[in-house]
């Protein structure tokens, strides 16, 4: 019995969270809350919209006579071959479900549009008692459902671990102990609004705000795959920070993200926006079929702006009708039409033996460049003077060799010079048709024969070699090439069926009839204010990014599979006032950021632990483990070491040795070798590091790989993270570095230990605490008291310059307390 | 996400009971997401008799040529340079390098084929390991996928979908089978590179990717040079003492910190703390050899010596199988000869010959083979055609997805049987074909997995590794 207890509570437990979330909660039944998701999940794969899989011909995802039907008698039917969902198909209701069927089909079994495909009403907060806790409108609908299950919200934060949360949140960077001290002896009763609008102000918010919006977008420095070329894309980064900093409008950001380029008079800026389509994966391997590869890419740029922007999943009906939501293949085909005629051929093209990028791209020539290809330009016009009555006497002496038999000559000039007369026309075309022939295929062979022709064109591949490896080259969208789009049959590009032209999906509102039929009428449709998705699904991010979880859990997916939300009309508010707002962001930030339900304390009760671990009903902070990217930000900012310079080319911060030892063993074109940066460029921000496709910086854990829209993040907790924040130099460098600092103060070693914590927490040590720390500290120093080769080795890890001030044994101490101190659940974590 | 971290949480304190009750059973972690996820639909997935405790995938990459080396057809050198009759090829889709092609000459197998074993398998005379394992293995030479081109060939069979990003087969299997130790990592990935690879092909780490599933059960690969894991060893003058004395101090604030805070996830990161410090010690311990029989070593072949040879690999993962690692991907390349076949497939079968052979005796002299599973595979096979390139006539094969060889050893597997066949040129399936998919499902049914029921919920839709398709290949198992 041992034994089996455990999981047993374990399940226990989830039945009662279960519970929890289910009809039991609710007097009505109501349709898209308790009876579609049971259909969805049960029912639809075999009797929902796709007709080719539809048994019995019978429809459960629309209205039917239901209340007739053996549909009640089916499911709770004894005999296994009556039995619905029949027992091999991995589906069973359970007995609250098929009482709530019962229930619904004695109420008429009435149907309702699903959910999140009709646009959001905008609710009124609603009443409640407690009305002192509530700072804004969030906090009437959360705590109205706290009230609603007897619950009370926890107390707010204390301020050290507000003002972390705020950084962690808005800024990704550590606050120094002096604002921690500021903030939390600021009396006046705006101290939390001003910090906040400070923070929404920074530079560095759109540094922060930008890491979820690159994984969606699939943002890489390089293609991915054999050669894996480097591409230009961090300037459509470096518009992303700068357009959330500016807080570009959400439509205007949505507009020029999916079609810049078809924008009237499209600014530069616009064309390098349009790239969030050019950041999918391209393969250039020897054997492959370009069309193929373009459809890879097509299929690739639907299904990112599908879930980025409207929360589904649209690839299903690449192949068949959609057998859950109601997308058809046809619905498919139409939407992929406005991504159909980009000037591209699928795979990408070598600029040099480092780059590859495919057409369409624009060339941004940075003031250095212009003036090198201006110097080149000038050297190779000066030797084509050289050149020019060389080739000239090559061209005469070549023509008066020319002879019917001569080989290779063209077909025309060939005929033209057996006849015995010509016409002046005549001659003049033979005599064109002979230069065009010269030029193409005599001058080639005459380069390594003539130095004057061979310098020429050593000039004329310096320089593209220098533009292909040095004149920025991003890759843009544009609509520069027509082509018919056809429903394919099964997904296949070589199968295909109908054609068909652009339009949006049915069942969704309508396309406006001055709207373009292309990507720009798309864009502009998905951020009408009556979308009923684009609002939804960008304000239920936010909060999955401020609260760890999103109010509709599956932030990738509305459709009718996803999660009835238990606050709705949370998200329905939301929504409308993003759009009020005039699709500001920052508004929306703040506007979260300020409510009580953010600042609620983070610690959990045994109410919490046993009937809402993952905090559904928000009765308490969230706290989750800060994304590593922002972790590497967090170390190099609390220990001074930060470069804070915003934007610009990749770096190459530390990684393993031989990072990329698979690619360089493999290609032999180009070199392979890691660039590791020197100096100041080693402690940028995480965002700016130099992200392979291929393989993913191995400091990053739990990042995106970047290979695929990604808009929900993974937090796992494994033995690699941990061996990564206690031993890659890029933490043991802080480390070092910010013993270093508390030990230049100068004060005794409890302040010294208390400075470092409060720089990497924010908060202040407990009396206790500071004695374990000094235990900490103590142990490490009669450690290194008695090897000093080992202190000196432990204090020299990274390439800043080791301080020679400092008494070895006890800079090693301090340093190893405070890689300690970073790598405490706490300073992991955002409380 | 939260749920599912205190579930996990939950999961690991009562792995080893759970797994003592029922060895067959799904994974903690399929379960709890099973219960905790979707209650909805949690049907507990009914499992078979598991016959692989263990799997090890011998990886091809490149495509090796099943008409020189595991299926032989006489008719390639009875009509040598003869054009194979469009009746056969009918309207194979092929790579770009060769659907241009205005003849298709047959060009026969370029070394003599041998029977092998009691049951006599003929296997190229290249493979006289392989033969000397014929008895134990189950040849397979009826394999088939949609794939032309080498990324998404490797991609399809790995991962389910020809376009990456979905679940890894062997983050599949951990997720499913949940690990069995708790001193090194339940899915490991081993490169290797040997004098014999030629054209070759790149290893993407999505093939031991997790896609959506959650990043622990992703593939962790072991490097060839420097650190097998990055960031295993302490820093520059820190010792084990030195840290494992940080370490426990560490945990007495982590310790104040969940008692304060009261978040399981708090508990788990300080378990996972100490687990990273056993792999500090049983991560060097896979590679020090000192404690090996020399005699058995030698089998292994010259190369077993040197890091990052395959033959070092299948050493690694013998011993990583042993200490209970679940899922061993070794990835090999250099199959690919398009232009240098003659010169270049025997060298690579020089290579792999003999330590894959090693692996499956090793395996069985000390009483694993029951229970494990050896896979050597490719993404595909090879033109029986000859490949030309300009002054290089018929120097090579190109790439070739319709038909295709792979064997099996081990748990559940028939032994000394051969599975499927292809027509006279080994060009088209003429008996129980298996495609991508099908594979896959017996993989998985031989791990005890009905490969239908387990899925993970993402977007809106129950994934598997088999997408909607999969049929369990019985005649591959005894």
């Amino acid at each position: 019995m041992e034994n089996c207890r455990e999981p047993w509570r374990t399940m226990k437990l989830v039945f009662v969270i279960f519970a929890l979330f289910t009809a039991n909660l609710f007097a009505e039944v109501d349709f898209n809350r308790d009876i579609r998701p049971i259909l969805a999940e049960n029912c639809f794969y075999c009797h929902g919209q796709d007709a080719a899989k539809r048994k019995a011909d019978l429809r459960l995802d629309q209205p039917g006579d239901h209340t007739k039907g053996d549909l009640l008698k089916r499911i709770f039917s004894h005999d296994p071959d009556e039995l619905m969902p029949p027992p091999d198909s991995n589906r069973k209701l359970s007995e609250n479900e098929r009482n709530l069927v019962k229930k619904w089909i004695a109420e008429g079994a009435s149907y309702d549009v699903h959910w999140a495909f009709v646009p959001p009403v905008r609710p009124k907060p609603p009443e409640i008692k407690n009305s002192a806790w509530p700072k804004n409108p969030i906090d009437h609908f959360v705590l109205a459902k706290l009230e609603e299950k007897g619950l009370t919200p926890s107390p707010e934060a204390d301020r050290p671990t507000l003002i972390k949360r705020l950084y962690a949140d808005l800024v990704g960077l550590a606050p120094t102990p002096e604002e921690v001290i500021a903030f939390t002896k600021d009396t006046s009763p705006n101290a939390y609004e001003t910090l906040v609008d400070k923070l929404l102000a920074s530079p560095h918010y759109g540094e922060r705000l930008a890491l979820p919006w690159l994984d969606a977008a699939r943002y890489a420095d390089s293609n991915g795959f054999q050669q894996d070329g480097d591409t230009w894309q961090w300037m459509w980064r470096d518009w992303v920070v700068k357009s959330l900093n500016d807080d570009l409008p959400f439509d205007q950001f949505t507009i020029w993200q999916l079609a810049g380029d078809l924008l009237p008079n499209a600014t530069v800026e616009q064309k390098i926006a349009s790239g969030f389509n050019r950041n999918h994966l391209s393969n250039g391997e020897g054997g492959n079929i370009a069309e193929e590869q373009r459809f890879v890419v097509l299929f690739d740029r639907l299904d990112t702006t599908a879930t980025t922007w409207l929360g589904l999943t649209m690839a299903c009906a690449q192949c068949h009708d959609h057998k859950y939501d109601p997308i058809t293949q046809r619905d498919y085909y139409q939407f992929l039409d406005a991504f159909n005629h980009v000037n591209e051929s699928g795979v990408p093209s070598r600029q040099s033996a480092k780059n590859r990028v495919s057409a369409p791209f624009i060339e941004l020539p940075t003031e250095e460049n212009k003036k090198r290809i201006a110097e080149w330009d000038l050297k190779i016009s000066d030797q084509q003077k050289v050149t020019q009555p060389i080739l000239e006497s090559e061209y005469q002496k070549w023509s008066k060799t020319v002879k019917a038999d001569t080989p290779d000559l063209p077909e025309k000039a060939r005929l033209l010079l057996v006849k015995s007369e010509q016409t002046e026309v005549e001659k003049k075309e033979f005599q064109s048709t002979l230069r065009k022939h010269f030029n193409e295929k005599i001058q080639p062979g005459l380069v390594d024969k003539i130095p004057e022709l061979k310098k020429l064109e050593n000039l004329k591949k310096e320089l593209a070699d220098y533009k292909g490896d040095h004149l920025p080259r991003p890759m843009v969208m544009d609509d520069a090439k027509k082509r018919d789009t056809h429903i394919l049959d099964r997904g296949a590009y070589l199968s295909p069926l109908e054609k068909v032209s652009f339009g949006t999906p049915a069942f969704l509102q309508a396309l406006k009839k001055e709207a373009p039929r292309n990507r720009l009428g798309l864009a502009t449709w998905l951020v009408e204010p009556d979308h009923p998705l684009t609002a939804r699904v960008q304000v239920n991010r936010m909060w999955q990014y401020f609260f760890g979880i999103g109010i509709v859990k599956t932030s990738e997916d509305f459709g009718v599979q996803s999660e009835y939300p238990v606050h709705m009309d949370l998200l329905n508010w939301l929504a409308t006032e993003y759009v009020s707002s005039g699709w500001s962001a920052k508004a929306m930030h703040r506007l979260i950021v300020t409510s009580a339900t953010y600042r609620q304390d983070s610690r959990m009760n045994n109410w919490h632990r046993n009937n809402d671990p993952a905090n559904r009903f928000l009765s308490r902070g969230s706290r989750f483990r800060i994304p590593s990217m922002v972790l590497r930000d967090w170390a190099l900012s609390s220990s001074g070491l930060l470069n804070r310079k915003i934007g610009g080319v990749p770096v190459y911060p530390y990684q393993p040795d031989n990072p990329w030892e698979t690619l360089a063993q493999v290609t032999k074109e180009r070199d392979f070798t890691y660039p590791a940066s020197v100096g100041d460029d080693l402690y940028r921000r995480s965002i700016y590091t130099f992200w392979r496709r291929t393989v993913t910086p191995a400091n990053m854990f739990d990042a995106s790989s970047r290979q695929a829209c990604r808009v929900s993040e993974s937090r796992s907790n494994t033995p690699l993270h941990a061996l990564t924040t206690l031993n890659d130099p890029t933490w043991v460098e802080a480390a070092r570095v910010l013993a270093e600092v508390v030990m230049t103060k100068g004060a005794d070693l409890g302040q010294n230990l208390s400075l470092a914590f409060q720089k990497v927490t924010g908060r202040f040590l407990s009396p206790e605490e500071l004695e374990l720390l000094k235990t900490t500290y103590q142990n490490q120093l009669s450690i290194y008291q008695n090897d000093l080769a080992a202190a000196k080795a432990l204090i020299s890890v990274g390439n800043r310059p080791v301080p020679t001030s400092l008494p070895v044994a006890e800079h090693a101490a301090m340093t190893a307390a405070c890689l300690a101190i970073y790598n405490f659940d706490e300073s992991l974590t955002r409380l | 996400m939260f749920q599912d971290l205190y579930l996990q949480n939950s999961a690991r304190v009562t792995r080893r009971q759970f797994f003592g009750r029922a060895s067959a059973g799904i994974g903690t972690a399929a379960l709890a997401s099973l219960l905790g996820d979707d209650a909805r639909a949690a049907v507990m997935p009914s499992h078979f008799n598991a016959r692989a405790k263990r799997i090890v995938l011998l990886w091809q990459g490149g495509g090796p040529s099943h008409v020189d080396l595991f299926d032989r057809k006489p008719i390639l050198t009875k009509h040598m340079g003869e054009n194979i009759p469009d009746s056969v090829r009918g309207d194979t889709r092929l790579s770009t390098m060769s659907s241009g092609y205005k003849s298709f000459p047959c060009i026969p197998e370029i070394k003599p084929y041998a029977r092998y074993g009691k049951c006599g398998m003929e296997l190229s005379s290249m493979l006289p390991h392989t033969g000397s394992i014929a008895d134990d293995i189950c040849l397979v030479r009826s394999l088939h996928t949609e794939a032309v081109n080498h990324a998404p060939g490797v991609t399809f069979f790995l991962t389910g979908g020809q376009i990456p990003g979905r679940p890894s087969m062997g983050s599949w299997l951990t997720y499913g089978l949940g690990s069995e130790s708790e001193n090194l990592p339940s899915f490991v990935v081993m490169t290797s590179a040997d004098e014999g690879r030629t054209c070759g092909q790149l290893f993407f780490d999505y093939y031991w990717g997790s896609g959506f599933l959650p990043s622990r059960y992703q593939g962790v690969r072991f490097r060839n040079t420097g650190e097998p894991v990055p960031y295993l060893s302490n820093p520059p003058g820190v010792s084990a003492t030195a840290r494992r004395t940080l370490l426990d101090d560490m945990a007495k604030m982590n310790q104040k910190h969940l008692e304060d805070y009261g978040d399981p996830e708090t508990d788990t990161r300080i378990s996972q703390y100490e687990m990273a410090f056993r792999m500090q010690t049983s991560v060097p311990d896979l590679t020090d050899f000192s404690n090996e029989n020399p005699k058995i070593i030698e089998r292994y072949g010259p190369s077993v010596h040197t890091k990052g040879s395959y033959a070092n690999n299948c050493l690694i993962a013998r011993r990583l199988l042993e200490r209970g690692t679940r899922f061993v991907q070794l990835m090999h390349s250099g199959w690919d000869q398009h232009s240098n076949l003659y010169t270049q497939l025997e060298n690579q079968c020089r290579d792999t010959d003999a330590p894959s052979a090693a692996l499956v005796k090793d395996l069985k002299e000390r009483g694993l083979l029951d229970d494990t599973l050896v896979i050597f595979a490719g993404e595909f096979g090879r033109t029986p055609f000859g490949q030309s390139r300009p002054g290089m006539p018929n120097k090579g094969r190109d790439h070739f997805g319709r038909a295709f060889s792979w064997w099996l050893a081990g748990a559940g597997v028939k032994k000394g049987s051969i599975y499927g066949a292809t027509d006279d040129y080994g060009w088209n399936i003429t008996e129980n074909p298996v495609h991508v998919h099908d594979m896959q499902a017996t993989i998985l049914h031989l791990a005890g997995i009905d490969h239908t029921k387990l899925t993970y919920r993402y977007q809106g839709r129950q994934f598997r590794l088999t997408d909607v398709h999969g049929h369990v290949q019985r005649g591959i198992m005894a």
